[in-house]
Parts: C-alpha cells; structure tokens; sequence
C-alpha cells in the first residue's frame, strides 16, 4: 500500500516537472513583468503542472505518514530518471552519456538506501 | 557575474534549500499527526493537543517551503535546461538526509547503507550535472 502509493505519487510528481518546463519554455520564457507570470499560470500547461503537483503531495503526506523521509525522500530520485528520458525522447533535448552514468549512480544510491 | 546568472544562481540555490525544508516540514507534520493519533486524544481543540497544533504548524510551514521552492524552480526553468537543472536539485537529498537524521525532531536513524546510498547520489549528481557545460538557454 504505502509503495503504490509512492509509486503514483512519483509518476504524478514527474509529469509536473515536464509540465513545468514546457509551460516555462512557452508562457514564460522572455516575460518580465509580474502581471504576465500571473496570466502564465493559468495556462493548461502549468495548470495542469499545479494539478499534479497538489494530487502528487497530497499521496506524498500519505507516504510520510507511514515511512522515514530519510527511506521515502531518495525514492523521487525515480523521479530524476524519468525526467531525464523525458528530456531526451519528449523534449528532445541532448543528453550525454555522463548525464545517463550520473542517472544510474544517483539509482544505485536510491537501491541502497531503500534496502533499509 | 552578471546580474542574470546571480539571479539563476540564487533562484536555483532557493529551491534545492526550500525544498529540503519542505520535506522536513512535512515529515515533522505527519509525525505529530501520528501522535496526536496515537495519543487518543479526540482533540478537535486545538489548545488541547499540542501535537495536533504541532502537525498542522509544521505541516503548513512545509508546504509553504515547497511552494516557494516551485516558484524559484520556474524561474531556474527559464534560464536552465531541464536535464541540466534537474540533476542539481538532488543536492536537496543530502539536506533531507542530513537535517531527518540531526534534527532531534526526527531523529532518523542514520545508517551505513543510507549514508554511502546518498554520497553515491551526490556523486551521480555531480556527473549529471558538471558534464557537458551549463546547459543555459
């Protein structure tokens, strides 16, 4: 129960982030001006980011309630690896092999931190 | 530095920091709740449970470090590459670990495997993020 609950609170968690940076990259970039911040964010990409963002910490309190965040906490770096495909395959941004070794070194420290 | 990589750099400093205070906030809130819980106490009085006044305190204090933190994560978007900002925001797991494990309201155990699991996410980190420039935009 409470790793499913983890699961989709990571999942919900990395869809925001990638929300976020196509709702920065399309409403915000080269805005200055607070009133046009405000108008961004009720566009459907960063409204949908809050979205995610409020369900994904509402399960995430779920998840504290029930596991030390020093275990829970490194399980978002989950999160790192998704957003990093994400950037590569939706975003098509380069990605160099040293980002991918650092992605499965920051895994291989989730792994052994989850093992306690 | 020029005024815009100050403001990146600052923006991006305030959300690792904001959110690792996020996460402790809240983890502090969910466990006063647990007490207050485990206590029995029906305490719909907030005068009457200090650790329901506690939970709601911390929890709140917590959330409104995360919402910050995603404030000043927008405005690093701007200026960052994803793949490149992203990695360093896992700077906050070894706050999160640090402060869960040293602040007597926690007290989490710290652990061999917890610590070398979070140095090996420090140093992914590193490779992540110093490889290959600053990935501005």
């Amino acid at each position: 129960m409470s790793n499913l609950l983890l699961l989709l609170a990571v999942v919900l968690l990395s869809t925001s982030q990638v929300l976020q940076k196509v709702g920065a990259a399309r409403r915000l970039a080269g805005k200055q001006k607070p009133s046009e911040w405000i108008a961004a964010l009720f566009s459907p990409e960063l409204l949908g980011a809050i979205a995610c963002i409020v369900a994904g910490t509402a399960l995430w309190l779920a998840v504290l309630y029930r596991m030390d965040v020093s275990r829970a906490f490194p399980f978002l770096s989950l999160t790192t690896v998704l957003v990093m495909a994400a950037s590569r395959f939706l975003l098509r941004e380069p990605v160099s092999w040293h980002r991918w070794a650092g992605v499965l070194l920051i895994a291989g420290g989730i792994a052994l931190v989850a093992s306690t | 530095m020029t005024r815009a990589r100050w403001i990146g750099a600052a923006a991006l400093s305030a959300s690792i920091v904001l959110s690792a205070l996020g996460q402790l906030g809240m983890k502090a809130g969910m466990q006063n709740l647990k007490l207050a819980r485990a206590s029995g106490e029906i305490a719909w009085s907030l005068a009457s449970s200090p650790p329901l006044r506690e939970a709601l305190l911390f929890t709140a204090g917590g959330l409104v470090a995360y919402a910050l933190s995603l404030l000043a994560w927008l405005a690093v978007l701007v200026r960052y590459r994803l793949s490149y900002a992203y990695p360093l925001l896992a700077l906050s797991y070894v706050l999160v670990y640090a402060g869960a494990t040293q602040w007597p309201e926690l007290a989490e155990a710290a652990t061999p495997q917890r610590t070398v699991g979070t140095l090996l996410i420090l140093a992914g980190v590193g490779l992540a993020s110093l490889a290959g420039g600053r990935g501005s935009k």
